[in-house]
């Protein structure tokens, strides 16, 4: 009976010990580094570095960014746009497109010489199949949102019916990738696990937990990609990364801001900065008190060092922003107010708010990756007169706090992306208890922003969100810190031609010089 | 022996189900579901518990451990991840070879390396060689794993440029993994080595053998080396078996697919059908490594045999 027990304990301590989590450390030692640049004339091939292996090839029932990317390389959409809404959508598998009057059908006219991996023609069908898949997707049904129906009405036109007018549609539209219908309905698990895709790269194979190879489809076409063989190399640790980056093992990875020092000084490599709408920022519960008053939000706005906050917790990769919608992003403009580090504003608007200091105001929740972010703003708020202690908690418990409201500040990162319209999520009634973890409610911004989703006119539609973000910013609602750049180091010789907002890029922009 | 060995099978049954249960429980009382953890804060209530529905994730904590237990006993079914939807099988068996190769190599070296060090030692102690021993294995009992990986690789990756910093394509790729995961194992097997034989040198029967005149290899090899290596075959056992799921700083620093990272990333998505079926796996293998040892035992020690032979019951 003992040793049954000691081989009980013995396999239950593996077990947590397994699941104490991988902190892989970091080496501060920049090694010497290979200064020579080794000629890439005639390579056709790209190693990828990715952090997590992808789950599935499911083209809409995926979750990650790295599913997303490998997805964007083997599928086509209707039409190619960069998310940040300054362009015009440029054609791809819909050579046109038309909206109605009413804003509610969206008529595509397909190219007729788009064909899949396997040979076949792409036709309205397999459009109309791609996004019934997404209306039904738990995964990704949010792109289509408003879609009610789609009709084919011949081989090369689809229309979309929306329920309401919902000006978004286009952007969300453009993200559906186009896959086979006679495929699907061959084999669901085929279709998944070997897909044949209508986009610049074909599924070759994958290593499960290791790699996945993929090939240029000859027949693309918009012409075959110059880089003809992908592979995408699972590397979870970024140090390790770091070292296959500078041996050359690895061509392109997305790095973390914490190496980007080992990195920089490697003239063999380059690192892209690629804006992103991801922002980091403190929740304040609005339900609660000393939060109530908008003065106190102000305040505790006025009170961040939001430089210093980019310095320690993320090397500078960040740009300072304290409104909601960042500056690439459509809606956004630099009359709306911002706030900067005034902490004898913040203590004057405390006992305006009639707020007597030093206010205790029990703990800063916040999962554990962003303890750090916790520290110097405990610091910041200690310098007005606000004492806060830090509660660490478990990813997954903190999220149950924070959508629960169970909690009085909070800070952490956060990704509202596609179309503007998104942001409606922080703002909001419908969305308290999800992501509007302000619990903030308010009859006018759900007006705001209902107008801006029926509202077709750009300009018009600027002017609300002009509108949204004012008020957002006058009432201080959140404090925004700032947007994280999304960073990039590849081989110098690899020319990326564009990366797009967000960072979901196509290899088929790249090539070697 | 043999009904020692079926009796030793039989008791693995209410250990591995102790284990299933414990790591369920865990799992389903830590906070989060799959299906927000999977659709993220961004997601509607109602996706989030369709998702969860069609995962079976909404029914009561002992149902879905008796389904889930249902399905391994009967149908040999270790389920489905939530996340690839694919059998759990198919990943424990990508990831398997792999650690199983890098725990093999590395315990070979370890044991290699470490007992013979650490014969060597105990024979010649209080010397140099001994004391130089002593302080390199303190070293390298003492450095992190993820510190040795890292610096192994900075040292013969891109200085050298000799070896492959990750993957696990070809034997090359195993080396620096080997060496990381056997640096610490070897450590301790000479320091465990070197205390259990210098205690059996002290004992009486080896000073009776040197009365007798017996040579100093007769006495090392016959009288000392089999007596010590009891306490040596036991660690050596149960750091096999967890090396085969411990491996993992070896398997994140080396990007090795292996059956920890397979764990980790497992526990943190909250994809049960995985964690459940990697850890049954693992358990039966670690019971199957125990149960090894203690036959092991029996070939070492005459005592220990004769008392299996008598089913358990000592002799005096």
């Amino acid at each position: 009976m003992k040793k049954m027990m000691a081989v009980l304990l013995t396999a239950v301590l593996t077990v947590s010990i397994v699941g104490c989590g991988d902190s892989g450390g970091q080496s501060g030692e920049a090694a010497e580094t290979k200064t020579e640049v080794e000629s890439q004339a005639g390579k056709d091939s790209i190693v990828i570095a990715t952090d997590v292996d992808m789950d599935t090839l499911h083209p809409s029932d995926f979750s990650t960014t790295i599913e997303h990317t490998i997805i964007k390389q083997l599928y086509d959409t209707l039409m190619y746009m960069n998310p940040d809404g300054a362009h015009d959508p440029e054609e791809r598998i819909a050579e046109s497109y038309e909206i109605s009057e009413d804003g509610m059908d969206y008529t595509f006219t397909l190219r007729d010489d788009v064909t899949f991996h396997d040979g076949s023609a792409v036709t309205a069908e397999d459009v109309k199949f791609s996004l019934e898949l997404y209306m039904d997707s738990e995964y990704q049904g949010s792109q289509v949102t408003g879609l009610e129906s789609v009709e084919a009405l011949d081989d090369t036109t689809v229309v979309c019916h929306l329920s309401n007018p919902y000006s978004p549609f286009l952007l969300g539209v453009c993200q559906v990738p186009i896959a086979s219908k006679a495929y699907y309905e061959q084999s669901e698990d085929d279709f998944v696990n070997t897909p044949v895709g209508s986009g610049p790269y074909k599924y070759v194979g994958r290593e499960k937990g290791s790699k996945i190879t993929l090939e240029s489809y000859e027949d693309y076409y918009r012409g075959a990609a110059t880089i003809k063989n992908v592979t995408f190399e699972v590397i979870p640790d970024q140090s390790t990364t770091a070292v296959a980056l500078k041996t050359g093992e690895v061509d392109f990875a997305m790095i973390e801001s914490s190496v980007i020092a080992q990195l920089t000084g490697d003239n063999s490599l380059t690192v892209e900065e690629v804006a992103a709408s991801g922002f980091t920022y403190i929740s304040m519960n609005t339900e609660k008190e000393p939060f109530i008053d908008p003065k106190v939000r102000q305040a505790i706005n006025y009170a961040v060092d939001r430089e210093n906050i980019i310095a320690v917790c993320y090397d500078n990769e960040a740009e300072v922003n304290s409104n909601i919608c960042s500056k690439e992003r459509f809606g956004y403009s630099d009359d709306q107010p911002q706030y900067t580090y005034d902490p004898e504003k913040a203590k004057e608007l405390l006992s305006e708010a009639g707020v007597t200091t030093p206010l205790d105001l029990g703990s800063i929740l916040v999962a554990e990756k962003y303890s750090n972010l916790a520290t110097v703003i405990q610091s910041n708020l200690a310098d007005v007169g606000i004492n806060v202690s830090i509660d660490v908690k478990e990813f997954n418990a903190y999220i149950d706090d924070l959508t629960s409201g169970n909690y009085t500040i909070t800070a952490l990162e956060m990704t509202l992306d596609g179309d503007t319209q998104q942001l409606e999520m922080a703002f909001i009634s419908d969305y308290i208890g999800t992501a509007n973890n302000a619990r903030y409610s308010d009859p006018e911004m759900d007006e705001l922003f209902s107008q801006a989703r029926a509202e077709t006119d750009n300009d018009a539609r600027e002017a609300i969100f002009d509108q949204i973000f004012t008020k957002a910013q006058d009432e201080a609602i959140y404090a925004v810190i700032g947007n994280p750049l999304t960073l990039y180091a590849h081989n110098e010789s690899l020319e990326c031609k564009e990366i797009p907002f967000e960072g979901i890029y196509s290899i088929y922009d790249f090539s070697w010089k | 022996m043999y009904k020692y060995v079926a009796k030793r099978l039989l008791y693995m049954i209410p250990v591995l189900l102790g284990v299933a249960f414990l790591v369920f429980a865990i799992l389903s009382l830590t906070p989060g579901d799959p299906g927000s953890i999977i659709l993220g804060i961004t997601a509607k209530p109602e996706d989030i518990a369709a998702l969860n529905a069609e995962f079976g994730y909404d029914k009561p904590f002992l149902i879905r451990f008796f389904n889930y237990i249902g399905d391994v006993v009967l149908h040999f079914d270790l389920g489905t991840s939530y996340q690839s939807r694919q059998p759990v099988i198919n990943d424990i068996l990508a990831r398997f070879p792999n650690t199983f190769l890098l725990t093999v190599l590395s315990m070979s070296a370890a044991s290699v390396i470490g007992i013979s060090l650490g014969i060597i030692s105990a024979v010649k102690q209080y010397t140099a060689l001994d004391q130089t021993l002593v302080v390199v294995a303190l070293i390298f009992a003492s450095i992190p794993g993820f510190w040795l990986g890292l610096m192994l690789m900075l040292f013969f990756s891109m200085k050298l440029g000799v070896l492959p910093s990750y993957g696990a394509d070809s034997l090359r790729h195993f080396v620096l993994p080997t060496i990381t995961v056997c640096m610490t194992s070897a450590a301790g097997l000479l320091r465990l080595t070197r205390s259990a034989m210098l205690e059996t040198i002290r004992q009486e029967y080896i000073r009776t053998a040197k009365a007798k005149g017996a040579s100093q290899k007769r006495i090392i090899w016959k009288h000392a080396l089999r007596n010590a290596m009891l306490p040596v075959v036991t660690t050596l056992g149960t750091s096999f078996g967890a090396s085969l799921g411990g491996a993992i700083i070896a398997e994140t620093v080396f990007a090795m697919p292996g059956m920890g990272t397979l764990i980790t990333t497992a526990i943190r998505q909250k994809d049960i059908p995985v964690v459940m079926g990697s850890t049954l796996f693992l358990a039966v293998l670690f019971s199957l490594i125990i149960l090894i040892v203690d036959v092991i035992y029996a070939f070492i020690d005459p005592r220990i045999k004769a008392k299996y032979e008598n089913g358990g019951r000592s002799r005096e």
